[in-house]
């Protein structure tokens, strides 16, 4: 149950990120509270998934704190040496309460389409396999693909397969979703369905935060929008305002780009 | 021309060696594989205390002929009075032992670089998501990348074992009596060396093949997902059919 | 007697006698690798050739001599040739046993068994080329056997060293088998060595360092030729 609080669910404060000489985050500040949907746009290059995963550590902060729910997750810098968590069980609890859906879904392909949804929910949550079998049954009905259970996800199509992501992702219970590019790497027809699944989420006054392409999507769905442009972020906003009035030039010529391939696709 | 009942003769005196040629490389696979997976372990650790001795150890076994390994561990630790006395001579001693031992550390430098390859070809994708599921080290290692790396390392396992079933050869250079010390045996005592190869030949032929279809079967087995997709009954398993 | 006497080159020391054994390693090894990479050739030109016959033969080579011990091999080569000499010698009045030159013998064996690994190593660098490449050259009506020369070959070339290279090892340790027919390589020397003296341990322990010296310095040689022949050779990410 999200607990509708004056605690953010998901607050990032000054995180700067580093590659080497090239710096990608230069010090970015983002928070989402319950129940708030959260899309995060930018260009390529500019830091939108790493900032993205920093919220459950794939990536660690340079600088800057990392809280969910309110527990902020301890981090180790030392000079010269890369920034690494201080206690992992602590990040695999966050990471057990942020499930991520990732831009080529990586599902497990050893396993079955069920067999993937409770793997991590057996094993990592040490819930009871039946009730774990039963809860992604249900899950598999919600985003329409309760007939694939037993396939591998070698036999899917990309849709399905982010489907059975997304559902692989619910089946942890999490408390947040992280969505890194859910569409991106999908045929433009498969498209529809996998947003169709995402909308239905967010109406459930689900707390996401999505890094996507998908404009007109991110304008309805989403509370709030943020444009991030080389490690910064240029404007942030309700969509209905950034959509209609982009204030910086950059967002401008993003929107226009972006706008103008949404067309073309059709 | 062709004189059959010699050759019946031949095939039926090296068949005799089978067994040792078969228990010396059973022997050394399962020996070799265990030692290459603490070697591959080592190496991808990414610790260099523990990856520089584990090169080395690859390095020294692979870039020595097998005969020097034997020879090294039949004759040579003999020259030590320190191992004369210990518990584990009467192992020493025994050719059986030696060669058994020689052939495991060979075959382990080998198989820990196809383990290595194994492990290092899981997608990185597959292992990001055991992390962002909250799976420790050990978990995902134990659960998504040891299967997966399993798969994989497959086809090239099944060549070394070939290479391993050939090796024991050398064995009979030591005075174990496996085919091809039979077939040595044979050649000088009844100067037709060429039939006796041949009889040689199609025994370590058909025991390469044996091994080549039995691992094209495991991996058959390994690798449900790429049989054809069950039809779709709700709720049934059904078991896939393979395709030859 | 010290280790160090053992090998040194003074009046009892063997590193003289090991430094020449570990010459005709060499000289074995390189006789029988060339002769490997004739064969090898030939094999593949079968391989890839329209003739089903020459195909068929070239896989029963290559079957053959890659699944067979080295051992077997060398064994049949050397008491083939052996049985073949002395009933010519007996011929001439010879009795007896009469050896085959043991250098020639095994160079032989080991080319033979080298051969049917670098056919596959050349019917591989062959068949990784493009195909792109050799249509366009035939669209500019490139005759085939200039297309081979100018435009297969150097690439068949860059693609084979590595393989080439792999098979050079295997050489190598192949020229330590060649001690059972008597031919005095580094081995053999040591084993002659290790009998005189009774000190095995050292004797096979210098043995295996000269060999990896060997390995390691035909490793650095190798490895610098292909990345000759990569240059300007873009690899996939």
């Amino acid at each position: 149950m999200a607990e509708h609080s004056s605690t953010p669910a998901v607050d990032l404060r000054g995180i700067r990120k580093s590659y080497g000489h090239l710096e990608v985050l230069h010090g970015v500040s983002l928070s989402a509270r319950d129940g708030e949907v959260v899309s995060i746009l930018g260009s390529s290059g500019s830091g939108k998934s790493t900032l993205l995963r920093c919220v459950n550590m794939l990536e660690v902060p340079d600088a800057g704190t990392v809280s969910v729910r309110g527990e902020t997750i301890e981090v180790v810098r030392k000079a010269g040496h890369p920034s690494r968590p201080a206690d992992m069980a602590q990040v695999n609890r966050v990471r057990a309460k942020a499930a991520m859906v990732f831009q080529s879904f990586n599902l497990w392909s050893h396993l079955t389409v069920l067999e993937n949804l409770i793997e991590a929910p057996v094993h990592v949550q040490k819930r009871s396999r039946r009730e774990c079998t039963a809860e992604a049954e249900a899950l598999l009905e919600r985003v329409g693909i309760a007939e694939k259970r037993h396939h591998y996800p070698a036999h899917l199509s990309g849709g399905q397969q982010q489907r059975a992501a997304i559902a692989r992702a619910l089946a942890m219970r999490p408390s947040i979703m992280l969505f890194d590019e859910p569409t991106s790497a999908l045929d433009p027809e498969l498209v529809g369905e996998v947003l169709k699944v995402i909308r239905n989420l967010a109406d459930e006054g689900r707390t996401m935060l999505i890094v996507t392409h998908e404009m007109a999507f991110a304008r309805e769905v989403s509370n709030r929008v943020v444009f991030l442009h080389r490690g910064v972020i240029e404007e942030e906003g309700v969509p209905q305002d950034l959509f209609a009035n982009p204030r910086s030039d950059r967002l401008r010529q993003f929107l226009s780009r972006e706008g103008s391939r949404a067309s073309n696709s059709g | 021309m062709l004189d059959l009942p010699f050759l019946a003769q031949t095939l039926s005196t090296l068949a005799g060696g089978i067994p040792l040629t078969l228990q010396l490389t059973a022997l050394s696979v399962a020996g070799g594989a265990v030692l290459a997976f603490g070697l591959a372990l080592m190496r991808t650790s990414g610790s260099v205390l523990l990856d520089f001795p584990a090169r080395f150890y690859i390095f020294a076994f692979r870039g020595t002929p097998l005969l020097v390994q034997i020879y090294i561990i039949y004759y040579g630790l003999s020259q030590f009075p320190a191992l004369r006395q210990s518990f584990l001579w009467p192992f020493l001693r025994e050719a059986y032992w030696c060669a058994a031992l020689a052939l495991a550390l060979n075959t382990a430098a080998y198989s820990a670089e196809i383990i290595r390859g194994g492990l290092n070809s899981v997608g990185a994708g597959q292992i990001e998501a055991a992390r962002a599921f909250g799976m420790s080290r050990v978990l995902a290692f134990r659960r998504i990348i040891l299967p997966q790396a399993i798969r994989q390392m497959l086809p090239a396992y099944s060549n070394e074992i070939i290479l391993m079933l050939k090796s024991t050869a050398l064995a009979s250079t030591i005075t174990l009596m496996e085919v091809t010390g039979l077939a040595a045996k044979l050649i000088s005592q009844s100067y037709r060396p060429v039939e006796v190869f041949v009889c040689a030949g199609v025994i370590y032929l058909a025991l390469n093949f044996v091994v080549a279809r039995i691992f094209a079967a495991l991996q058959r087995a390994f690798s449900p997902e790429t049989r054809e997709a069950p039809a779709a009954l709700p709720g049934t398993r059904i078991k896939a059919d393979c395709h030859g | 007697m010290q280790y160090y006497q053992l090998m040194g080159f003074g009046p009892d020391g063997w590193g003289r006698d090991m430094l020449a054994a570990t010459g005709m390693t060499v000289a074995v090894g390189v006789a029988g690798f060339i002769a490997g990479i004739l064969l090898g050739l030939c094999g593949a030109a079968a391989k890839l050739s329209r003739f089903a016959s020459l195909r068929m033969a070239a896989e029963i080579y290559t079957t053959v001599f890659r699944g067979v011990p080295d051992l077997l091999v060398i064994y049949l080569f050397y008491f083939g040739s052996s049985s073949a000499i002395s009933a010519v010698a007996s011929l001439f009045g010879a009795e007896g046993f009469v050896g085959a030159p043991a250098f020639l013998t095994g160079a032989v064996a080991i080319g033979v068994v080298s051969g049917a690994y670098q056919t596959q190593v050349f019917v591989g660098a062959v068949q990784a080329l493009s195909k792109g490449e050799i249509e366009a050259a035939r669209a500019c009506g490139m005759p085939s056997f200039l297309l081979f020369r100018r435009i297969v070959l150097p690439q068949a070339i860059r693609f084979a060293i590595p393989g080439v290279g792999n098979v050079w090892q295997l050489v190598l340790k192949e020229s330590a088998l060649i001690s059972v027919i008597g031919l005095v390589e580094l081995m053999r020397q040591a084993q002659i060595g290790a009998g005189s003296t009774r000190q095995p341990f050292s004797f096979y322990l210098t043995a295996a360092a000269l060999y990896l010296l060997i390995t390691f310095v035909s490793g650095l040689g190798f490895r610098a030729l292909e990345q000759r022949a990569m240059r300007g050779v873009r690899r996939a990410a």
